[in-house]
């Protein structure tokens, strides 16, 4: 019985010790603390004096912390991609001007999504909702679908936030980028935002057209001067004149006005009819339906194929279809009218169409993968 | 007598207040101003509407838009002009707006005579580039021909059915402006503008009248009358002068 009371006893007193916490160090181990620095530095967009200021979005202000973490998590497939084979920049490669070269871009499954890969530049310039259809009214709301969407990243939010919290670097990087305490501050909209400020720092401006005519270093061949003039820029638009410029919806420096239209390259019989409405997709006004942003022309000899739904594959074919004009939609863009094009003006006009590719930003290291 | 100072500025004060001044140089109270844009007398409808072009034809509006300069309300008694804005872009380009797009400005309360403002962008805001403005001001490449012919002033853009086969198959592309074409366009018209009891303003605009006025249609049967753009402003000067003699200032009490 002695013997039995002195186990219970030793047991007892082994539980106990076991239970108490240690008598030496007082501290709480939480986890899901972040240390390091948290005073994120504001950056200021470096611009040419002949853009103008870009956009300022007073919910996601620009920091140097906030571009570098968006940089990483813009190239990051472990985080984003549900099986770690895609990111951002799989669809948005550096060395096509941050497009993909495919009509329509393929996800982690190799299906087909429904557009072509826009091209990332000049971003902070953009008065209009992004995406094709603008969908999206600010720039850091349009990374949240592409995640989740089954035809492209086709992860989970709640995924992606748990890989980041528990990574190695991320949660100092996001306290640096936004000053926060705790792991579970990581949300899915610092996530985004921090990619959208790295993506507003993708500034296209160092091409043969800013040497030419802002910078006055460098200077058209007949070819390109002839493009330029004979229909590019058409200041002068004489009487009868169908055709008011490429550069009426694609003005200089940005040469993408951004506003939806219906460009007349779908051959429908109603406006009901568009297999992708675009815009009328997204506010359900049948008027808007095959409306689509018009994208910037920088780079264009970069971006194939062409159009919404890559079905222009060179610029000849786009060429030709504005000549040709439109199909007489009553939504039709009315400048679309269809125009006479010789082959000496084509030709000058693509020679044009090429200085406005800028090489530097295809290897320019601010915007290439993290090493 | 330590009251005496003080008392003696108040009299000055209030001495100096003119009881009869129209415009209280203090009291502020918000003023909302309507832009309509209409077709036929009737609020325009863009591209839901169908309608009837005085030559027989139809037309589908895509988009109607205007600058305007200097906007002013002129008080009574001749002081000085109360300037409500210095630039702005009045626009109707999507079937999902309303034919009324409102502007609110604060003003000071009182009566005033009538209000101005410039058709187009003022020359001097005309001679500056976009790239001194931020992309989604209201002054931006959009909206800039290019260095020569500067800023559209004025855009009506729409789809002709010319043979009435339900086809809107002939654009009609009409961008306007250029220095020579600046108009100050004034209203003569009382109003009082006071806290909780302002009148319901608008400045109305058609767009059918800038095309057609006073037994004059411009022809959009002519293919060299459906575009007007950048230097080719003389076809366009009719439409202009129409555009800016039509407006319209409706004030309900």
């Amino acid at each position: 019985m002695v013997r039995q009371y002195f186990i219970f006893g030793f047991l007892s007193l082994l539980a106990v010790v076991g239970c108490t916490e240690d008598p030496v160090d007082n501290a709480i181990i939480d986890d899901q603390a972040i240390t390091g620095p948290s005073a994120p530095t504001p950056y200021a967009l470096e611009v040419p004096a002949y853009f103008p200021a870009p956009i300022v979005d007073p919910e996601n202000p620009i920091t140097e912390e906030g571009i570098e973490l968006g940089r990483h998590i813009f190239y990051d497939r472990d985080i984003l991609s549900s099986d770690g084979s895609m990111s951002c920049a799989s669809c948005h490669k550096q060395e096509l001007a941050f497009t993909d070269g495919l009509n329509r871009s393929l996800g982690i499954r190799q299906l087909e999504g429904g557009r072509s890969a826009m091209s990332l530049v000049n971003l902070a310039f953009n008065p209009s909702g992004f995406n094709w259809d603008g969908s999206s009214p600010k720039l850091w709301e349009q990374a949240i679908h592409p995640v989740e969407d089954m035809l492209e990243l086709d992860n989970d939010w709640a995924e992606v936030l748990r890989k980041l919290r528990e990574h190695d670097d991320y949660p100092a990087r996001f306290r640096a980028a936004f000053g926060i305490d705790r792991k579970e501050e990581i949300t899915r909209e610092l996530t985004v935002k921090a990619i959208a400020q790295f993506e507003r720092t993708i500034i296209s401006a160092d091409s043969k057209f800013d040497r030419v005519v802002y910078q006055n270093t460098d200077f058209f061949t007949e070819a390109e001067q002839l493009g330029a003039d004979s229909l590019f820029f058409v200041e002068n638009v004489p009487p009868g004149t169908l055709h008011p410029g490429c550069g009426h919806c694609h003005n200089a420096p940005n040469f993408g006005d951004n506003k939806f239209k219906n460009n007349g390259i779908e051959d429908v019989a109603s406006l009901d009819d568009f297999v992708d409405k675009g815009l009328g997709g997204v506010n359900g006004n049948r008027f808007d339906n095959g409306k689509f942003r018009t994208p910037t022309l920088r780079n264009i000899a970069l971006t194939a194929p062409y159009m919404h739904d890559g079905r222009f594959k060179t610029l000849e074919e786009v060429l030709d279809h504005y000549a040709s004009g439109g199909h007489n939609l009553e939504n039709e863009d009315p400048n679309i009218t269809g125009f006479t094009l010789t082959e000496r003006e084509k030709e000058a006009l693509l020679a044009f169409l090429n200085t406005l590719t800028d090489e530097s930003l295809l290897t320019d290291e601010r915007f290439s993968a993290p090493r | 007598m330590k009251y005496l100072l003080p008392l003696l500025l108040l009299f000055v004060l209030t001495a100096c207040q003119d009881d009869d001044d129209p415009v209280s140089a203090t009291e502020e109270v918000e003023l909302s101003l309507d832009f309509r844009a209409d077709y036929a007398g009737q609020p325009l409808a863009i591209q839901s509407g169908t309608y009837t072009y005085p030559t027989g034809a139809r037309l589908k509006v895509l988009l109607f838009q205007y600058y305007i300069s200097d906007l002013e309300l002129l008080p009574v008694g001749g002081g000085e002009a109360v300037r409500l804005t210095d630039i702005d872009l009045i626009r109707w380009m999507s079937a999902s707006e309303p034919a009324t797009t409102t502007r609110s400005y604060r003003v000071p309360a009182g009566e005033y005579r009538g209000l101005r403002f410039g058709l187009g962008v003022k020359p001097e805001l005309n001679a500056r580039n976009p790239s001194e403005f931020a992309a989604d001001y209201v002054l931006n490449e959009a909206e800039f021909w290019g260095p020569t012919t500067r800023y559209v002033f004025a855009k009506i853009e729409a789809n002709a059915d010319l043979e009435n086969d339900n086809t809107f198959d002939t654009g009609l592309s009409y961008h306007l402006g250029t220095d020579a074409l600046y108009t100050t366009v004034t209203f003569d018209q009382t109003f009082r503008v006071a806290e909780g009891s302002s009148p319901a303003i608008t400045v109305a605009a058609d767009v059918l009248r800038a095309l057609s006025a006073s037994g004059q249609t411009f022809d959009i049967s002519n293919p060299d009358q459906r575009n007007v753009h950048g230097g080719n402003q003389e076809v366009g000067r009719d439409i202009w002068e129409r555009l800016a003699g039509q407006f319209r200032l409706e004030i309900r009490e």
